[in-house]
């Protein structure tokens, strides 16, 4: 369920009378400029999990901060601020967050002004405190961030992030290009989640032009969003052993991984089963053996990985180090309007699937595991258990795979606006579109990590900076989706 | 528990997968390449007109009009296979990967459909001179530049179970200093240029780069975008280059032993089984 207000004159204020009341949850907030040069402020704002309402307001020069109403607005402001010079009055923290030091100061996307690179860092003060920096080339091969921990002996006091360090102006990059070629720039955005950004994309396409795709063509699609999934969680829990020097289940589930994306490859003939998904459908068919042949690889991989992954909870040895550590509590996941596994291992019921469904979800009973300890292990659980809960829907898919086309025709050539989400392995991914005769004027991408990541920082106090990467891990947020 | 894991992993079947099956294998990378049966210039050019990168082109010679597949552009889009009438097809085998730029594009006269042989460039002497020094043992510094995380995703694949890079004494290292080799993917963003300046100047000499990925070939879909500074060659010096979008582990493992021309010792690319 999706409405729409385009007022003019009060979009921000009614947003923000509505992001007060307490069954309401920020989900992207972003600007545009239109062909007169006019900035608008857009807000996505979700009611009772049940409605997405988009708000848009034309401004001039500045407005009010949401960050008292809800902290989960304090980086899109700040990326509203650095993208189309909009002033925010009464942010607590308007430091620059998508340009560095090094940018050049005549380089403005969109705008004439100078670009301001200085960031400064809280200086946390206090005897025996001091500051290690990490990154943004860090140790593992892992995408690129700065961490910079205030600590006291192993202790971590503070933690501040500072990312963008992969900007690669993407919403930039789709303005004017042909809609059909939008697929291939959204699943560059996060290689990982390739497919969950190339539904997430065509949907918006099909929700701007009233499109359906045809039941076999909603099928592949979950089958696809399913298996990425599965293929994310296994390779976490792998990581999060790995972590903890427990290295024979990362290297087991490192197999199990791989044994699904050479089934891929030889069956559908795409590892991460990129350039399959377009606008009204699917790309090509995959044949009802050969899903029957995924089917039974996906089912022996969900046993083995159900197995491994009980005696992984069975050790003391991995208990010891995931329990208790990196809290995130409910509260202020609610606060920072944090999406995905994270929030579902904080207590929080979020799941797009179920609350805004899509596809071949509308006609899904889903079962959405989630728990209240709000830690390492209780994300590493919601994994575990997601797993199964994915291997059960791709069966089923399989199983009732529908018969006939799987693709509908797209009047390639139109105008119109739409947005559309999909829960991608890390969370709630949203695009927001406006093409006009069949280019993109907008993209704006609404990405699960640049909502979780303000959430990191929040569960590192009171832990020893040697677990960092666990718990950094237990979230798994991507950079580049973040940074975009 | 522990023991029953351990003891359940050993039971487990074998699953390393023989080099002479992976060296020149691109199955799964979605790169295309000339079926000389179905090329005329009807295909050909609809097959160019479907291209959204600039990976297909014409050029013309002074003895025919030739189909130009530049891999380094090439994302897989799966277009011109779509569009081709079959003048393109899905590779199988001998993507070039771990050669220099100029090599990386493949020419097809599109009368004829006979291949024109590939640019050979001259190995650089201080390659030669690393790759003599380095023996049997590559310590690898892996920097990610501003990719999409694609390209990461697949080179923490060449550790695992099937792939075990550390059987040919390759390792994967925490620090430019202790490196042989950066492998570096990505467009370069603006604010990641300045800190792979550092650590390539960190890297002790004599060191070789190498540049994965689509996006770390030419800058891919992203060159030309406000955010980013260039392809990977366009800030530190570059020896060889990997495409693919993303390469797959085979595609990158035949890139780095190519790279340090350890294959020829096999026969060269693709020729170990026939």
């Amino acid at each position: 369920m999706v409405s729409s207000r385009s007022n003019r004159d009060a979009g921000v204020a009614e947003a923000q009378a509505l992001l007060k009341m307490g069954n309401s949850r920020l989900v992207s907030l972003f600007g545009s400029i239109d062909d007169f040069g006019a900035t608008f402020v857009h807000y996505l704002v979700d009611v009772d999990s049940r409605e997405y309402r988009h708000f848009c307001e034309q401004v001039g020069h500045a407005i009010p901060s949401a960050v008292s109403i809800t902290p989960a607005a304090a980086w899109y402001e700040r990326e509203l601020h650095d993208l189309y010079g909009v002033a925010i009055e009464g942010h607590p923290n308007l430091q620059p967050l998508v340009f560095h030091e090094d940018w050049p100061d005549h380089l403005h996307p969109r705008l004439k002004g100078t670009v301001r690179g200085e960031y400064r860092f809280l200086k946390v003060q206090g005897e025996g405190v001091c500051e290690v920096p990490v990154g943004p080339v860090h140790a593992g091969i892992i995408e690129p961030g700065h961490f910079r921990f205030s600590v006291v002996g192993d202790t971590v006091l503070h933690l501040e992030l500072r990312h963008f360090y992969t900007h690669k102006g993407i919403e930039a990059r789709f303005e004017g290009i042909d809609v059909s070629n939008g697929v291939m720039l959204a699943e560059s955005v996060s290689g990982d989640n390739c497919f969950a950004h190339a539904v997430a994309y065509s949907q918006a396409v099909e929700n701007a032009f009233g499109l359906s795709v045809p039941p076999r063509g909603r099928a592949l699609r979950l089958i696809g969003l399913e298996l990425e999934r599965m293929l994310a969680h296994i390779a976490d829990v792998g990581a999060l052993c790995g972590d903890v020097a427990f290295v024979v289940p990362a290297a087991y589930t490192a197999r199990l991984k791989e044994s699904l994306l050479l089934a891929s490859a030889s069956l559908v003939g795409t590892r991460y089963w990129r350039s399959l998904c377009r606008p009204g459908g699917m790309v090509r068919n995959i044949t009802d053996e050969k899903l029957r042949e995924l089917g039974t690889r996906v089912a022996e991989t969900a046993t083995e990985f159900a197995e491994l992954a009980k005696m992984v909870l069975e050790t003391p040895s991995v208990l010891n180090r995931f329990e208790s550590t990196g809290v995130l509590k409910r509260e202020v996941a609610r606060a920072l309007g944090v999406v995905g596994p994270a929030a579902r291992a904080s207590g929080l019921r979020l799941d797009v699937r179920r609350d805004h469904p899509y596809g071949r979800y509308r006609t899904l009973a889903l079962h959405v595991p989630h728990f209240n300890s709000g830690d390492v292990l209780g994300r590493a659980r919601i994994r575990i258990e997601e797993v199964s809960v994915s291997a059960h829907l791709i069966a089923d898919a399989i199983r009732e795979i529908p018969s006939g086309a799987i693709a509908a025709a797209v009047p390639w050539q139109s105008s119109a606006q739409g947005f559309s989400a999909v829960e991608s392995p890390r969370g709630e991914l949203l695009y927001f579109l406006h093409i006009r005769e069949g280019r993109i004027q907008r993209c704006h991408i609404k990405s699960p990590s640049f909502q979780n990541w303000p959430a990191l920082p929040m569960s590192m106090p009171g832990n020893i900076i040697a677990d960092f990467p666990l718990i950094n891990k237990s979230f798994n947020l991507s950079y580049s989706g973040c940074d975009r | 528990m522990i023991f029953d894991v351990a003891a359940r992993s050993l039971a487990g079947k074998q699953v390393l997968i023989p080099v002479e099956e992976l060296l020149g294998n691109c199955s799964g990378s979605r790169m295309p390449e000339v079926d000389p049966a179905f090329l005329n210039f009807e295909s050909a050019r609809d097959a160019v007109d479907s291209c959204p990168t600039s990976a297909l082109r014409f050029e013309t010679q002074e003895n025919g009009r030739y189909l130009v597949l530049d891999y380094g552009d090439c994302t897989g889009c799966g277009n011109c296979i779509n569009a081709g009438h079959g003048a393109l097809r899905p590779a199988a085998r001998l993507v070039p990967c771990g050669v220099a730029r100029p090599a990386l594009a493949r020419r097809w006269n599109v009368d004829t459909g006979e291949e024109l042989a590939p640019e050979i460039a001259e190995a650089d002497r201080a390659a030669e001179q690393i790759r003599a020094l380095l023996g049997r043992a590559l310590n690898i510094r892996q920097v990610d530049a501003g990719s999409c995380n694609g390209c990461e995703a697949e080179i923490s694949a060449l550790t695992n179970p099937y792939y075990d890079l550390e059987r040919f004494g390759i390792h994967f290292v925490a620090s430019p200093k202790h490196a042989d080799m950066l492998l570096v993917t990505g467009p370069v963003t603006r604010n990641m240029e300045g800190a792979l300046r550092r650590t390539y100047e960190a890297m002790p000499s004599p060191g070789l780069v190498i540049a994965a990925g689509t996006c770390g070939c030419s800058g891919g879909i992203f060159a030309g975008s406000y955010a980013v500074a260039g392809s990977v060659s366009q800030v530190i010096p570059v020896d060889s280059y990997i495409p693919g979008c993303p390469p797959t582990p085979a595609m990158l493992l035949t890139g780095i032993l190519q790279s340090l021309n350890r294959m020829t010792r096999k026969g060269g690319l693709g020729g170990a089984k026939e």
